[in-house]
């Protein structure tokens, strides 16, 4: 039974500047992927074509075998959910009301929350290890804490796939360590199928067992990490002395 | 020249010929007053001149509104000081139970009760008086939402508003016919317009018509009379030549425009507010005026001499001596 | 596993004994429904006339319940009473729930703590209609209706259409651009006001009147148009509340959360709109209420809109029926300077409590 993402001949131009060329993929729902590339290769476009959020993209994207558009907003965002890069909150919340919005596919527009919901969220927060920081004004935990939060409102959602965009990007060593960590726990215990896209190559390459890596709007390179970052890819695509990448 | 009896499109012209018919017939019919305070059935009568008796009467009043008063008014309530005034000049001061706070003459009105300040009408009390009549000023003064409002309750609501002298004196006789006294009214018009035309002869007879600025106030703008503005008609009358502020809404007038009409005579009827001859001469820009350099600029009491109201001829009267000091009037 | 080693203190009681009330809406949900009813019946029992309590009881049973009571007060009593304070404290507490209601959807929907109903237009559109009403000079009572409130109504509604239709065009982020064009049409309108206001002479205090804002002209029939308007907008808002919380975290997340925002945008605005325009058109312009309220209930009770809505609708109510109590006692000050006296403090005390500040 076809599982997860499809796509093929993905383009995407706007004007004259195209993003993705005749891109080609596949994800199965419970892999655990890393996507790289440098600048303005296409990372974060791929991922508005994963969500459903480039409507101007031509070729085809299947999703569990149903082409992409057939699904509801709804059902979609209880199949896949999007882990903010910033969330910014115009008016204070505590943690446990924005782990809370994760349910919000989920719920009923008029009654809201019921028993049901009110577990989701107990068990994503759980999960995600931020017990200690329920009852606290989300606006004022530090980056590492807040990027925990996202990430547990989109566990709350209870979706068979998360996507990240560069989850990592404010985070000091310790959190970034302790958020891929609990991306591959997810993916590896809970069967939660990840899409990653990180700047960090190293570490991708500990973290991940698959890396797609993008240039110019194509994949070149799809496998392993000795695979994808071979020296030689390294210098073409980043144009970098391939010993800078530690691995 | 003015047009003496300006009439805006909206506002049709009621005649003064009915209170004047319906004067006459009480001078002629004696014997109706007696059935003056019965109490009148609360149906309206079809014709606008009642003859066998003053009430119930249908008055149109100064925005065209046809008004029925069941019965003669007991409880008058008076929404501006000119009304009140002219109440009390009519002998009905005593009937007279609310009124507003800038009422100050004569000295009993002040010690009405307030129901309107400049703020506005406190519905509430006004109702809690429990007027059978209620006479409003027009023209902005009340809020015509309110008139409408205070009608709802079954109250009936003359509303006066006087352009010009005559207008004014025709509203002493809308307020005679509506209080009762239509002819106390009538001798009230008459003698006031025999003595505005006596002043009005004798300051036409003056030998000159001075140029003359009737200033309102000084700060922050200059404000004098607008074009065809009550004012105007007045200074009019006193025998000078109003200067105004070149539109019939504004009443700011800049000091270009007053300088370059350079008024022969200023007349301060913001005296009370402590305009004085020295101060005004020691305003920056007002030397080169002729007024101010032969020092023709003299006070008067603004209230008489715009208040719509019964003593409105001794405010011409001062007007005309400020105007043309030499003058002596009858 | 743990996202830090150092030990993490206990969340700290902030505010005080508010936090505790904050998993219980429904007691502020109480507390909120008793003080208006004693509000509501403070503002029938007090008023500038005093008209004893028993009379006052006597009233209302004959003319609200039916009963066969015979009058032992005068005829104007009963006018002060029915006529002139229950329908004005009623018409206070429809329009300050709807403000609240409005404020708390501009507030989500913009994203802007500092939103309030007039931001996009609304007020300068309803003060320009009014002030074109009181220069026509044309007479038109319709069922306790004048011009003026049906122009400020249309002005209101038309001004937000304008906005929304600009900001389609601008190629700036959707709520920059609302915001944005939002202040240059309402200060175009405001331009237009001044000019009327300059042409009206001897008519200016109506128009100032409506723009200070007040309840001396509630009556019946304004009630009757006013409240099914705002009732209703009010609940189709509340239906959509789950709109407004996915905006929390940002209009992508939202979108992601499988929330339709470009839609959601626009039946949100035109619901909030339709709102405060009915709220204008019998009251002017009241401040505070619907930039307060919504915050001083999300301190109590937490961002979540479908809680607040219908608390900040109570509360806003209760607001406004004290305001325009303390505004009628005195002898008619305009309701929108209590409001704001008394709501500018609230505002700056709120601040502080919260201790930090809001940020977007």
């Amino acid at each position: 039974m076809p599982n997860g993402y499809d796509l093929s001949g993905v383009s995407l131009a706007y004007g004259k500047r195209t993003v993705l060329d005749g891109l080609d993929l596949h994800v199965g729902a419970g892999e655990c992927v890393a996507v790289l590339g440098p600048n303005g290769a296409g990372k974060s476009t791929l991922l508005r074509v994963l969500t459903g959020h480039a409507p101007e993209r031509r070729g085809a994207v299947h999703l569990d075998g149903i082409p992409l558009e057939e699904y509801s907003r709804e059902t979609l965002a209880r199949r896949v959910a999007v882990v903010p890069g910033e969330a910014s909150l115009p008016f204070a919340a505590r943690v446990e009301e924005v782990v809370a919005l994760g349910r919000i596919p989920h719920e009923d527009p008029f009654r809201g929350m019921r028993a049901a919901d009110h577990a989701a969220v107990a068990a994503a927060i759980e999960r995600v290890g931020i017990a200690d920081l329920v009852g606290r004004d989300a606006r004022r935990l530090s980056q590492g804490e807040r990027q925990l939060v996202v990430l547990a409102m989109a566990l709350a959602q209870s979706p068979r796939m998360l996507i990240l965009d560069e989850p990592t990007v404010h985070l000091d060593l310790r959190h970034q360590v302790d958020v891929m960590e609990l991306l591959v726990a997810l993916n590896a215990r809970d069967g939660v199928g990840v899409v990653a896209v990180l700047h960090d190559l190293s570490l991708a390459a500990h973290f991940f067992s698959r890396l797609i890596l993008l240039d110019h709007g194509r994949v070149v390179a799809d496998g392993t990490p000795d695979e994808v970052l071979s020296p030689e890819r390294i210098r073409a695509v980043y144009g970098v002395d391939p010993a800078l990448v530690r691995r | 020249m003015r047009d003496p009896n300006p009439t805006p499109s909206y506002r049709p012209r009621r005649g003064t010929s009915i209170p004047r018919r319906f004067a006459a017939l009480v001078a002629i019919g004696a014997i109706s007053l007696a059935g003056c305070t019965a109490a009148a059935a609360p149906t309206p009568t079809a014709s606008a001149t009642p003859v066998a008796a003053e009430f119930p009467a249908t008055l149109v009043d100064d925005e065209g509104t046809s008004v029925t008063i069941p019965a003669e008014p007991q409880r008058i309530v008076s929404l501006s000081p000119a009304n009140t005034e002219t109440v009390f000049a009519l002998g009905a001061g005593s009937r007279m139970v609310g009124g507003t706070d800038a009422d100050d003459y004569p000295a009993e009105a002040a010690a009405l009760p307030d129901v309107a300040s400049y703020l506005g009408v406190v519905m509430e009390q006004l109702v809690s008086l429990e007027p059978d009549l209620v006479l409003a000023l027009g023209n902005g003064g009340e809020t015509p939402a309110d008139v409408v409002r205070i009608r709802a309750f079954g109250i009936p609501v003359l509303v006066l508003y006087a352009e010009d002298v005559s207008e004014v004196l025709a509203d002493i006789e809308l307020i005679g016919a509506a209080v009762g006294e239509a002819d106390v009214a009538a001798t009230m018009t008459d003698a006031m317009q025999a003595r505005i035309d006596a002043i009005s002869a004798a300051a036409g007879a003056a030998g000159s018509r001075p140029r003359t600025f009737y200033e309102l106030g000084a700060e922050p703008e200059i404000y004098g009379p607008a074009d065809s503005s009550f004012a105007a008609d007045m200074v009019a009358l006193a025998g000078g030549e109003p200067i105004t502020t070149g539109s019939t809404t504004a009443y700011s007038i800049s000091l270009e425009r007053l300088v370059t009409a350079d008024p022969e005579v200023i007349v301060l009827g913001d005296a009370a507010y402590g305009a004085t001859a020295e101060v005004v001469a020691a305003r920056a820009g007002w030397a080169v005026m002729t007024a101010v350099k032969t020092g023709a600029i003299r006070p008067v009491d603004d209230v008489i001499v715009t208040r719509p109201g019964p003593r409105l001829a001794d405010g011409l009267a001062a007007l005309a001596l400020a105007i043309h000091p030499e003058l002596v009037l009858p | 596993m743990n996202a830090g080693a150092a030990a993490r203190p206990t969340p700290a009681v902030r505010l005080g004994r508010l936090e505790a009330l904050r998993h219980r809406p429904i007691l502020v949900a109480c507390g909120g429904l008793v003080a208006l009813a004693v509000v509501i019946v403070a503002g029938v029992a007090l008023g500038n006339v005093p008209v004893p309590v028993g009379e006052t009881i006597g009233i209302l049973a004959g003319r609200l319940l039916g009963w066969p009571v015979t009058a032992t007060w005068p005829a104007s009593a009963e006018t002060i009473v029915f006529d002139l304070r229950l329908p004005r404290v009623l018409t206070a507490v429809v329009v300050g729930a709807g403000l609240a209601v409005a404020g708390t959807t501009l507030q989500g929907l913009l994203r802007n703590p500092l939103a309030d109903p007039y931001v996009l237009g609304t007020a300068s559109g309803a003060a320009l209609g009014a002030a074109i009403a009181v220069l026509i000079p044309v007479r038109l009572a319709l069922l306790g209706f004048g011009l003026l409130h049906l122009l400020a109504f249309v002005g209101a509604l038309l001004a937000v259409a304008v906005v929304w239709r600009l900001s389609r065009t601008t190629s700036l982020s959707s709520l920059t651009a609302l915001l944005l064009t939002g202040y240059a049409v309402g200060s175009l309108l405001a331009a237009g006001l001044s000019v009327a206001m300059y042409a009206s002479g001897a008519q200016l205090r109506q128009i100032v009147f409506y723009l200070l804002g007040g309840f001396s002209g509630a009556s019946w029939p304004q009630l009757a148009v006013a409240t099914p308007l705002v009732v209703v907008g009010s609940l189709l808002i509340l239906a959509r509340a789950r709109s407004l919380n996915a905006l929390l975290i940002g209009e992508e997340a939202a979108a992601n959360l499988g929330i339709a925002v470009r839609r959601e945008r626009a039946i949100l605005l035109a619901l909030a709109a339709l709102v405060t325009a009915a709220a204008v058109a019998v009251s002017g312009l009241i401040g505070f209420v619907g930039l307060i309220v919504p915050h001083l209930v999300r301190l109590l009770v937490g961002p979540n809109a479908r809680v607040v809505l219908p608390l900040a609708a109570i509360v806003g109510a209760v607001f406004l029926a004290i305001a325009d109590l303390l505004a009628r006692i005195p002898g008619e000050l305009p309701v929108g300077v209590v409001t704001a006296i008394v709501g500018a403090p609230f505002f700056l005390v709120i601040l502080r409590r919260a201790r930090g500040g809001y940020e977007v």
